[in-house]
């Protein structure tokens, strides 16, 4: 390989970053950038031979586009999606007294109050347990043998008609006060104490990925080509948790937009995506993922379904994950414990790097990305300091450093590494295979691996979001230079936000055209189709030396381009919506907004105890029913499903769905006074309120991150590696969670449960169905993924995945650590039992125990020992989440 | 729950660009926090017009810029000038080269800027401050250079050097070592001029000892700029080059020796491949024994395996005498073949397929093994997949030829083995290029 005779002269000066008079900042910004890598005054006269290069522009052209904006490339998914957090959602908006000195406070007792509404089962059930040994809950006599037990029932009457929200002249009774009087200082502060801590941690965490999303780092949208020229596949997450990777095969086309074929396939995975890289080496296209505790590989095959080659799961998150460029399968796997790990089809997983300590000075992030260089097994390692090289062949902890934050690349002070990635690719590229890229908040830098420490370019990349993606993309001409995409997280493109960048160079086009996929944080996938204009002459008609800031003469021999203006290259006026463009886009909004635009507001239940448990015997049938539909459907219960509807009622406001054809059915039927039948027909059938789903679904999103603990310890009598689905402690959503713990306890009351307990249980199981009488047990234990897949499909809710030849399911933890996902679906097999390889990333160690013993110690000593509750689930959450 | 939100205070009250030194320091500085901050609006003020209106402004600039607009930047930029006069210090302070980066990069860009605007700009923002005098300068000096004025930049250079303001900082004496290199540079031209001028004159006598006069007084001037420089730590390949250039052509071998011996091995200064071919060629012309050049490389092998010059060591090391450099010879042909780039050279594949040859010949297998047992996990997918094998034979006859006798070597593949055609990863390329070879 060639390496430049002769480099440009720099300073090489190490020191702290910040070191703004430093001499080697002089040549910080654009052109002196650029002047950086011009070729060195030769030894002949300079004079004789002035380094006129061609301007950029004359020689290549600029990447135009077609329209102003990108494109809906699919219709908008079935999933409604609602924004994501803004600061505006957590920042105190109150009068500020002082407004010359107005700060940004987090709005706490508005974050608690949500908290405590939301996830009251959270906030209170830990108190729940502490009085249940104390309390009872209406059993008439027994409770006086033991004068520890007060009776609550009048209590609970009381508060019966009482009405939340703090009205200040809700009238009180003797018992409430008495109550709030004596227990109020001992509970309130327990709740205040715990909760206090919890919201703190989640609201730092919630406000740090408002400002720096580091799971997304790398994009989840990827390319695969096809056999032929013009085929290739789409690989991207959506639906509301984006756990479901969708595989669309697109057609492209030199002149028209490019084609989406058919319906995606896709995947159905226990957690969301982050991360998705594709890579097509020797022939073999391989897509990697990586979830927040598990990467997985699959092979693309052209016919047939994508094929898994490997599953990892991970204690502590995955923040990083590539494909080797070398290797076929090769993958580079980081966790936030600093560990770096290397697996290969025939070698398994090998640890090469690991260091939970930041490589230059101390930086709290443990974020960590691995990537490959031109040597096939060497690795570079970064952290939030800097990139260092870890040799897989003699793992140590003191590789060389490529590059640090620090005086030598005249970094600013607080500037931190937020993306690096190898730019080599076996292809012969007119670019040396041993270039890195580095992105930072501010500036971009490019680094050979044989010059380590002395950036070869560094450029001003003004981005106004994290730049969190970056593609290099091959030349369009023969010869010409690299473009070079760089994507941020939020908007500066595009005013989207991105989760995923995949450009797309169709072969054999007229003239050189680039597709440009986008990912959006909705799961939309948008193109944009750019074409290389030749020059327009009256650019570079002046002056000889009008260089533009893409000419970056690299290596002598090669180049690359910085396209930052990429979507924002055309000058406003030259493009406008063509009529196409704009009917494509009508077309999309109109699908998009079939979603039912609001919902009525949620009000709070005002159903009573008192109701449940006293009602009369002919009213049993119908609320039992009732209720076990919204413990299946996970949904709060309401009035109308414990008392028989009214004939004549109209059907609930928020069932908006139905099509003209339902709605004349519904009338016709209540015309003969069968409202109520129908009514019931349509509710069993599940077709929920979308809103509902969703709220589900979030739910088991983020239930989903629990279950990893789950399954070690709460689970830990489920010892078969392939349990009957049913059995499976599938990641919970909150109602299904009280029904699942009412079976558990239901199964281990005989053993452990107090006597003068068990009656009060007994009632409470006398109104719920047994878990196997008839129907009802299948929603009850219906799997999430399931119910997802109801989602993507609305009428077919009732059909089980299963019959779906095209999904396959990969969900909930096996407790075994090495059984990552395992498919219910008999269609698909079983990834463990197909592949005696995979193993997991790291066995359980006795530090991951601890730390999660440490987090949930809090919790855990509120419940008392002795007893197993109804809430008995509860303490092994790992951490609440909360629903802002 | 109070100290995170003084944290978030200490954020909300960060400048876009500058952290005040007291505030709580965030994880991350991040240069858009400001705007996620300033969108939740409603808390208090803003900041005030004067701000808000150049934050703005800059923000068209760059975009502009960005877009390669540099009429409507040169625009905008007019009315940023108004920054100089900002009521926050620090922001004053920052101004004139914040103006500095983007003037100079329009006037770079713009199609109607000439050498005169940019020198008048440069000229008048030189002066406002102290501060980017000499920063400016070099600067102005290399854009003269670019465009081929070379005597202009060297009356610059020399200007910048003679510029004085109180005390300067290290960082400012740093600058003006710099500054003094490049008129060294400028000052070894004009000597080479000389020095052809010289060798072509004729006549004997006076004008001929006048021009040497003359070009002696150069190498005297650069070479004591020249000198200063490369005693920084830095990468200065040219200066080095030059500098020995000048030593050599005096004779003072020793001296250049000594330079590129220093610009190599200093630990201070980063590791620069250069530095350590400049010194093997100097060594190489002046005919030193092989030990001492092969000792040169050998230091270069282990930074830069992949370099070209290690196909030249190979050849060194293979015509040595002692038994050690031939084992080497072997693992430097290896280890240039380790990496991506190398993988289609066929010099590299055709030295490593005679070599092995005769090594094995020589009865020295247990060099083989000892290089393989590192490789033989990987090298077989790397190298000789069934994939590369047929793209090789495709479009590279003799390459193909070679890796298959290469790989029939390593791999231990007796030849006229079973043809077996598959596509499995890992399958050896000799089987299947043989196989091709047979069927030709």
């Amino acid at each position: 390989m060639d390496f430049p005779d002769n480099l440009f002269p720099t300073f090489f000066l190490p020191g702290p970053p910040g070191l703004s008079d430093s001499p080697a900042s002089y040549l910080a910004p654009a052109w002196s950038d650029y002047m950086q890598l011009l070729k060195p005054p030769q030894t002949q006269d300079p004079s004789i031979n002035p380094q006129h290069e061609a301007s950029y522009v004359t020689k290549w052209g600029r990447w135009k586009s077609d329209t102003p904006g990108p494109l809906p490339f699919l219709l908008p998914g079935a999933d409604p999606w609602d924004p994501e957090l803004m600061s505006q959602d957590l920042l105190f908006r109150g009068r500020v007294k002082q407004p010359a000195r107005a700060k940004a406070t987090i709005d706490v007792i508005e974050q608690l109050n949500h908290f405590l509404w939301d996830h009251g089962d959270i906030a209170f059930g830990p108190l729940g347990m502490l009085l249940q040994e104390n309390f009872n809950l209406g059993e008439k006599k027994k409770s006086r043998k033991n004068k520890m037990v007060m009776n609550t029932e009048w209590l609970l009457r009381d508060l019966n008609g009482y009405q939340p929200k703090g009205c200040p002249w809700a009238h009180l009774s003797t018992r409430q006060r008495r109550f709030s009087l004596l227990g109020g200082t001992v509970l309130g502060e327990e709740v205040e104490n715990l909760l206090g801590g919890l919201l703190h941690e989640e609201l730092e965490t919630r406000w740090k990925r408002l400002l720096l999303d580091e799971a997304s780092t790398g994009g989840a949208l990827g390319w695969v080509p096809g056999a032929k020229p013009h085929h290739g596949q789409l690989v991207y997450p959506t639906g509301r948790a984006h756990d479901q990777l969708n595989f669309q095969k697109v057609k492209l086309s030199p002149t028209n937009e490019p084609q989406a074929l058919g319906d995606p396939s896709h995947i159905l995975l226990r957690g969301p995506v982050r991360q998705v890289v594709t890579r097509t080496i020797q022939g073999e296209a391989l897509v990697a993922v990586r979830s927040d505790h598990h990467c997985a590989l699959w092979k693309l095959e052209h016919r047939g379904p994508p094929e898994p080659l490997q599953v990892l799961e991970m204690e502590k998150e995955a923040t990083g994950i590539s494909l080797s460029p070398h290797l076929p399968g090769e993958l580079a796997v980081c966790t936030r414990s600093g560990a770096v790990c290397l697996w290969s089809p025939q070698h398994g997983l090998q640890q090469i790097h690991k260091d939970p300590e930041t490589f230059v000075f101390k930086d709290p992030s443990s974020w960590r990305w691995a990537d490959f260089t031109a040597h096939p097994r060497v690795l570079t390692v970064a952290d939030r300091t800097g990139l260092r090289f870890a040799d897989a062949r003699a793992p140590s902890d003191c590789g060389e450093l490529l590059f640090r934050v620090g005086a030598e690349a005249s970094c600013q002070r607080g500037e931190r590494v937020l993306l690096a990635q190898y730019l080599g690719t076996p292809d012969p590229l007119p670019l040396s295979p041993t270039l890195h890229l580095v992105c930072t908040q501010f500036s971009l830098y490019l680094l050979d691996e044989r010059l380590p420490l002395v950036p070869l370019l560094k450029w001003n990349h003004g981005l106004l979001s994290p730049p969190l993606l970056a593609q290099l993309l091959p030349p369009p001409y023969p010869e010409a230079p690299l473009p070079l995409l760089l994507g941020g997280l939020g908007g500066h493109l595009r005013m989207l936000h991105l989760s995923g960048l995949a450009a797309v160079v169709p072969p054999g086009c007229p003239s050189p055209t680039m597709l440009l996929f986008q990912l959006s944080a909705a799961g939309d996938v948008f193109y944009q189709r750019l074409w290389l204009q030749p020059d327009t002459s009256s650019e570079s008609a002046g002056s000889p030396s009008t260089d533009h800031a893409e000419d970056l003469g690299l290596n002598s021999h090669s180049q690359t381009s910085a396209t930052s203006s990429l979507g924002t290259v055309s000058e406003p006026s030259a493009v406008s919506w063509k009529p196409r463009a704009v009917a494509c886009c009508r077309r999309w909004l109109k699908t998009l907004l079939q979603v039912p635009p609001t919902l009525p507001s949620w009000t709070p239940p005002t159903f009573s105890q008192h109701h449940l448990r006293w009602l009369k015997e002919e009213n049993k049938g119908k609320v039992q029913e009732g209720l076990r539909a919204a413990m299946a459907e996970g949904r709060l219960l309401l009035q109308g499903d414990l008392a028989p509807l009214p004939p004549s009622d109209p059907p609930p406001a928020h069932e908006p769905f139905g099509t003209e054809d339902k709605l004349s059915e519904r009338l016709e039927a209540s015309w003969e006074r069968k409202g109520a039948i129908w009514w019931d027909g349509q509710r069993d059938g599940s077709r929920l309120p979308r809103k509902r789903q969703s709220r589900e679904k979030r739910r088991t999103q983020l239930s989903s991150s629990f279950s990893s603990v789950r399954s070690t310890s709460d689970f830990s009598d489920v010892n078969s590696p392939l349990p009957h689905p049913p059995k499976t402690p599938s990641p919970l959503h909150r109602m299904s969670e009280t029904s699942q713990s009412l079976e558990l306890s239901q199964e281990l009351w005989v053993k452990n449960i107090p006597r003068e307990r068990r009656q009060t249980l007994r009632d409470y199981l006398a109104v719920l169905p047994s878990p196997d009488s008839g129907n009802c047990s299948i929603p009850q234990f219906q799997n999430p993924s399931s119910q997802s897949l109801s989602t993507s499909e609305p009428g077919k809710c009732s059909v089980p995945c299963s019959q779906n030849p095209r999904t396959q399911t990969l969900f909930s933890p096996l407790p075994e650590s090495y059984s990552a996902f395992y498919s219910q679906n008999p269609n698909s097999q079983s990834l463990y039992s197909q592949n005696p390889n995979s193993q997991s990333l790291y066995s359980p160690e006795p530090a991951f125990n601890s730390v999660f013993h440490s987090q949930n110690s809090s919790i855990q000593k509120l419940p008392s020992r002795h007893t197993p509750s109804l809430a008995g689930s509860q303490p092994l959450r790992k951490k609440p989440r909360m629903g802002f | 729950m109070d100290a995170f939100s003084e944290e978030l205070m200490g954020f909300v009250q960060k400048d876009n660009q500058v952290e005040a030194s007291k505030d709580p320091v965030p994880e991350i500085h991040l240069p858009w926090l400001s705007q996620h901050i300033q969108s939740t609006g409603s808390h208090g003020q803003k900041g005030t017009n004067f701000a808000q209106t150049t934050s703005i402004c800059l923000n068209f600039i760059q975009e502009a810029l960005l877009k390669h607009q540099w009429q409507r930047a040169s625009e905008f930029l007019q009315c940023y000038l108004q920054t100089l006069e900002d009521i926050n210090s620090q922001k004053r302070q920052m101004a004139p080269e914040i103006i500095w980066k983007l003037g100079s990069t329009i006037l770079y860009n713009h199609p109607k800027s000439n050498v005169e605007t940019f020198s008048a700009f440069a000229d008048r923002m030189k002066n406002i401050g102290v501060q980017n005098y000499l920063k400016i300068s070099l600067q102005h000096a290399l854009y003269l250079l670019h465009n081929g004025m070379v005597e202009d930049a060297y009356r610059n250079l020399n200007q910048a050097e003679s510029w004085r303001y109180g005390e300067m900082s290290a960082s400012q004496e740093k600058l003006i070592k710099l500054i003094q290199a490049y008129r060294g540079l400028l000052d070894y031209y004009t000597w080479s001029k000389k020095r052809t001028e010289v060798s072509s004159f004729d006549m004997d006598g006076f004008a001929t000892n006048a021009a040497t006069q003359d070009m002696h007084s150069y190498f005297r001037q650069a070479s004591v700029n020249l000198h200063e420089i490369i005693k920084i730590p830095g990468v200065w390949d040219t200066f080095v080059k030059s500098y020995v250039e000048m030593l050599e052509f005096y004779g003072d071998q020793d001296g250049a020796r000594q330079v590129l011996t220093d610009y190599a091995y200093d630990n201070n200064f980063p590791s620069n491949p250069n530095a350590h071919i400049y010194l093997y060629k100097f060594l190489k012309k002046e005919k030193a024994p092989e030990d001492k050049l092969i000792s040169v490389l050998k230091i270069l092998h282990q930074i830069v395996p992949s370099h070209k010059i290690m196909l030249e060591f190979h050849m060194l090391l293979k015509k040595s005498n002692k038994e050690e450099h031939h084992k080497l010879g072997l693992e430097v042909l290896l280890a240039i073949l380790d990496f991506s780039g190398c993988t289609e050279n066929i010099t590299a594949w055709s030295y490593l397929a005679k070599y092995l040859k005769q090594i094995i010949k020589g009865k020295h297998r247990e060099w083989v093994q000892e290089g393989w047992s590192s490789r033989k996990d990987w090298w077989p997918t790397f190298h000789f997949s069934y994939y590369l094998a047929k793209k090789n034979w495709k479009e590279n006859r003799i390459l193909a030829l070679k890796k298959a006798f290469t790989s029939g070597i390593l791999l231990g593949k007796v030849k006229h083995q079973k043809i077996i055609l598959s596509s499995g990863v890992g399958r050896p390329m000799f089987e299947s290029s043989f196989c091709l070879l047979l069927a030709e």
